[in-house]
C-alpha cells in the first residue's frame, strides 16, 4: 500500500472519530455551535482527502453530509435527532469503508449503491427541513397512496381526516425473517393507524412451491400520527420503507422523506497506528544524544588505556562509564515505555456511540458519562480493554437498566445512569462501569447457578451473597432469560474475566439489588516489563521471575537431608523440598559437586521450595515475549527475552516444572 | 404450541412466531380445504400471515386481538374477495 493511502487511512480514522464525537455532542446540546463547526470541518477535510483517491461513492456521501452540516450552520437552530441519525449513518458507513480500504486497498463492491443511498438519505433531510419548501412529488409516485385510500373501508372519512396523514410503504427485504424482523409486529407498533393494505411484492407462488422463509410482503398503511413518530417506528429498516406526509386537501403539496439509517456495529477494533506526543520523541532524541556522549567517553578511555593508563584508574573510569550508560539505559527504557502509554480516551471515546446504538435497539433510556479518560496505561492494556468494556456496557444497558416506568416508581431518575470511569491506584489502573439499575439479586444467581449446573446446590447455599454474585464470572453463566444479539450469547462475563486476566488484571463485581451494579477491572499500568533474576547452569543462563523469589542463599552441602528419594533442607526453621534445576530441566549436572550449594528459595504454589543452581547472575527488567509458534506448548517455560548480546534468554516457570 | 390441527380445522393460538409458518404451510398444503381458526391468535408473525395471504384458506372464529381484528383480518378477506372476482365488501 502506498504511503499516501496509508496516511489517508490514519487521518480518516481520526476525522471519523472527531465527527462522531461532535455529532453526539450536537445531540446532547442542540444549541451548541462549537461541535457543529468542528463536525463540519472534519467532514469537509475528510471529503477533500477522499477526492485524492478513486473512492467516488464515499465522496458522494460525504459531500451530502457536508452540505447538510453547512445548511445546519446557516440556520443555527439545532438539528433534529433523525438528522443526527442520518449523519451518524454516513459517518458509520465511512468508517466501515475506511476499514475495508485498510484491508483490501479498495471499497467494497456494493459501495456505489450504498453511497448513493446515503446521499439521498442526507439530501432528504434538507427537504424534510421545515425551513425548506417541500418538493412536490410526481403524481405517478403517489398512485399507491390514492389506491390505498380508495380501497380502505372508509375513503371519505380519510379524506376528511382533520390532521395530515402519514403514508407508509414498507417492503421488507426477502431475508428479513432471518434478521429477526417481524414486519407485522412493526406495523402493530405504528401509532394511530387509519388504513392498512397487505399485498405480495411479487405474485404469490403456487402453494406447493411457497418458501415460508422468504418474505414477499408489501405493507402499505396510513397513520394519523406525527411524521416523526412514524419515522421512529421504522428507524431500523430505513432502506425498506418510504414514509410520506400527505395532505389530502386539493392542491396540497407533499413532503417526502425517508427515515434515517442507524449505524450498525462498526465497533470492531482494527490495528491502529500509534500516535505519539512529540515531546516524548524529543526526550528519546535527547537520551540518544547522551548515549553518543557516553559512547565517546569509552573511546577516550580506550585511548588512555592504550597510552598506558594504570589498571586501577582504567577500572575506575570504566566503572564510571558503565554507571553513566546504565542510567541512560534505564532512562531510555522509561522513555520507550512512555511512548507506549496511551490515554484511555483512545478507546473510551468510541463508547458513547456504541451505548447509544445499543440503548436505541433495546429501547432503553440511558444517561451515559465517562470520567478519567485522560488516565494512561500501556497500549496493550488500553487496547485489550475495548472488548471487555463493550461487553460490560452491553450488559449494563441490556440487563441493568430497568424500564423507565419502574425506575420512576422506585423513585429513581427516568434514565439509567451508566458511568465509565478510569483512575490510577498506585501502579495500577482501575476501570469501573457503574450503573444505578436493578442490581443483581444473589438469590437469582444462586438459582441460576444450580439450574445451569455451575455449582452444586450445597456449595451454592454456603456462599456469601458477594461470592454468589461473583458467579456471574463463572464459565457458562448468563443471567439473560432470553438470548439476544446484544448480550447473553453465552460468552458472557467469563470471557471478560479471562480477557482481563490475560492482561494481568482482575475483574470483580459489587452489586446492591435495586440500587445498581459496579464492575471493577484492576489492571497493571504496563504489561510488558518483567523483573527477572538470571541464574547459571553450566555455561547457560536462565531467567526466573523475581516476584516468585523469596531469597538466595549459600548452604553447606552437608545440610542436605535425604527423605526417601528426594532431597530436603532445613531453612530458617522450616523444611524445604530441595530440587536441582539441572535435574528439573533434564540436563546433566554441569558443575563439580561443591561443598557450598547455591540455592534460590522461591514460591511454588503455596509452598516454598529450594532450587539449586550453579550460580547467580544479575537482576534485570526485560520485555518478555510470550511463547509463540513451536514454543507455545513448551512445558515449564513462561516466555523468552533477548539479551544485550543478541542471545535468547529462556524465562522459566519453575512451579510448572516442579508440577 | 401455536399451530394445532383439530379435525379439519387448523387452530392458530397465542403469539404465532416465525417458526409456526412452516408447520402451518405444511398443514394447508396437505389439504387445501382445511379451515384456519384465528379466535385465539394474539399475534401473527409476518411469515405466518403471508402463508395465509398466499394460500387463502377459509377463516373462522372471531379474533380477540384488536389489532388483528381491525387491520389484518379485513385485508385477508379483501384479497380473497378480489381473487374470487367478487365486489369489494
Amino acid at each position: 500500500m502506498d504511503d499516501l493511502l496509508q496516511h489517508f487511512i490514519i487521518e480518516a480514522q481520526e476525522l471519523i472519530q472527531q465527527a462522531t464525537d461532535d455529532l453526539l455532542a450536537m445531540e446532547r446540546d442542540p444549541q451548541a455551535t462549537k461541535p457543529l463547526d468542528s463536525a463540519f470541518r472534519a467532514v469537509h477535510t475528510l471529503k477533500g482527502s477522499v477526492g485524492l483517491f478513486d473512492f467516488a461513492p464515499m465522496g458522494i456521501a460525504l459531500h451530502a453530509a457536508e452540505d447538510l452540516l453547512g445548511a445546519l450552520k446557516g440556520r443555527r437552530s439545532g438539528a433534529a435527532s433523525q438528522v443526527i441519525d442520518s449523519l451518524l449513518a454516513c459517518i458509520g458507513q465511512t468508517e466501515r469503508w475506511v476499514a475495508a480500504i485498510a484491508q483490501t486497498g479498495q471499497l467494497p463492491r456494493d459501495a456505489a449503491e450504498e453511497g448513493y443511498r446515503l446521499a439521498r438519505l442526507l439530501r432528504a433531510q434538507f427537504d424534510n427541513d421545515p425551513t425548506h419548501a417541500p418538493e412536490a412529488t410526481s403524481p405517478a409516485e403517489l398512485g399507491w397512496i390514492e389506491d390505498l385510500i380508495r380501497q380502505s373501508p372508509d375513503p371519505a372519512g380519510l379524506r376528511a381526516h382533520p390532521s395530515p396523514l402519514v403514508a407508509i410503504r414498507y417492503t421488507p427485504r426477502a431475508d428479513c425473517f432471518f434478521a429477526g424482523d417481524d414486519p407485522i409486529a412493526l406495523l402493530r407498533s405504528v401509532p394511530d393507524l387509519v388504513a392498512v393494505r397487505l399485498s405480495g411484492r411479487e405474485p404469490w407462488t403456487p402453494a406447493a412451491e411457497m418458501d415460508p422463509f422468504a418474505c414477499n410482503m408489501r405493507i402499505e398503511a396510513l397513520s394519523g400520527a406525527e411524521l416523526d413518530q412514524v419515522k421512529t417506528t421504522f428507524r431500523f429498516v430505513p432502506d425498506q420503507v418510504i414514509i410520506q406526509a400527505i395532505t389530502l386537501a386539493p392542491g396540497s403539496q407533499i413532503a417526502m422523506a425517508e427515515d434515517a439509517a442507524v449505524p450498525g456495529g462498526g465497533t470492531a477494533t482494527s490495528t491502529r497506528t500509534l500516535r505519539v506526543d512529540a515531546a516524548r520523541i524529543d526526550r528519546l532524541a535527547d537520551l540518544v544524544g547522551e548515549m553518543v556522549i557516553a559512547k565517546n567517553a569509552l573511546a577516550h578511555l580506550a585511548k588512555q588505556i592504550g597510552d598506558g593508563l594504570d589498571r586501577k584508574h582504567a577500572a575506575q573510569n570504566l566503572l564510571a562509564s558503565h554507571a553513566a550508560i546504565e542510567r541512560l539505559v534505564a532512562d531510555l527504557h522509561g522513555a520507550v515505555m512512555d511512548v507506549r502509554m496511551m490515554p484511555m480516551r483512545d478507546i473510551f471515546r468510541r463508547f458513547p456511540r456504541a451505548v447509544r446504538d445499543i440503548a436505541g435497539r433495546l429501547g432503553k433510556a440511558i444517561d451515559f458519562s465517562v470520567e478519567g479518560d485522560e488516565v494512561e496505561a500501556d497500549k496493550a492494556v488500553v487496547e485489550g480493554l475495548f472488548d471487555p468494556l463493550l461487553h460490560i456496557l452491553r450488559n449494563a444497558v441490556g440487563h441493568g437498566a430497568e424500564p423507565e416506568q419502574s425506575r420512576l416508581e422506585a423513585g429513581k431518575p427516568a434514565k439509567t445512569r451508566i458511568v465509565l470511569r478510569a483512575r490510577r491506584e498506585g501502579d495500577r489502573v482501575v476501570v469501573e462501569v457503574e450503573d444505578d439499575g436493578r442490581g443483581i439479586e444473589p438469590a437469582a444467581i444462586r438459582r441460576a447457578a444450580r439450574d445451569r449446573g455451575i455449582a452444586q446446590a450445597v456449595e451454592v447455599e454456603r456462599l456469601s451473597d458477594a461470592e454468589a454474585v461473583d458467579l456471574i464470572f463463572a464459565p457458562g453463566f448468563s443471567t439473560a432469560s432470553e438470548v439476544t444479539d446484544l448480550s447473553g450469547r453465552g460468552i458472557g462475563m467469563d470471557a471478560v474475566r479471562s480477557a482481563v486476566e490475560r492482561l494481568g488484571g482482575q475483574a470483580s463485581v459489587r452489586s446492591r439489588p435495586g440500587q445498581g451494579t459496579t464492575i471493577r477491572l484492576s489492571l497493571p499500568l504496563t504489561v510488558v516489563v518483567t523483573r527477572i533474576m538470571t541464574v547459571q547452569l553450566g555455561a547457560e543462563l536462565y531467567g526466573i521471575p523475581l516476584e516468585s523469589i523469596v531469597e538466595t542463599a549459600f548452604v553447606p552441602a552437608s545440610r542436605v537431608l535425604l527423605v526417601r528419594e528426594a532431597e530436603a533442607i532445613v531453612w530458617r526453621g522450616r523444611t524445604l523440598p530441595l530440587v536441582r534445576l539441572a535435574a528439573l530441566l533434564g540436563l546433566p549436572a554441569f558443575a563439580e559437586p561443591s561443598q557450598r550449594l547455591k540455592m534460590v528459595v522461591m514460591e511454588a504454589g503455596d509452598e516454598l521450595v529450594g532450587v539449586v543452581v550453579d550460580g547467580f547472575a544479575q537482576r534485570m527488567d526485560v520485555l518478555m515475549r510470550p511463547k509463540t509458534g513451536i514454543l507455545a506448548h513448551m512445558h515449564g517455560m513462561m516466555g523468552t527475552t533477548l539479551l544485550g548480546d543478541g542471545s535468547v534468554l529462556v524465562i522459566l516457570d519453575v512451579p510448572e516444572l516442579i508440577g | 404450541m401455536s399451530v394445532r390441527l383439530d379435525g379439519t380445522v387448523v387452530h392458530l393460538e397465542g403469539p404465532c412466531r416465525v417458526e409456526d409458518a412452516e408447520p402451518l404451510l405444511a398443514l394447508l398444503q396437505a389439504d387445501g380445504k382445511r379451515v384456519v381458526d384465528l379466535s385465539a391468535a394474539e399475534h401473527l408473525h409476518a411469515a405466518v400471515l403471508q402463508v395465509l395471504l398466499a394460500l387463502q384458506p377459509a377463516l373462522q372464529g372471531a379474533v380477540e386481538d384488536a389489532f388483528l381484528r381491525t387491520w389484518i383480518i379485513p385485508t385477508l378477506q379483501v384479497n380473497s374477495a378480489e381473487d374470487a372476482g367478487l365486489p369489494d365488501g
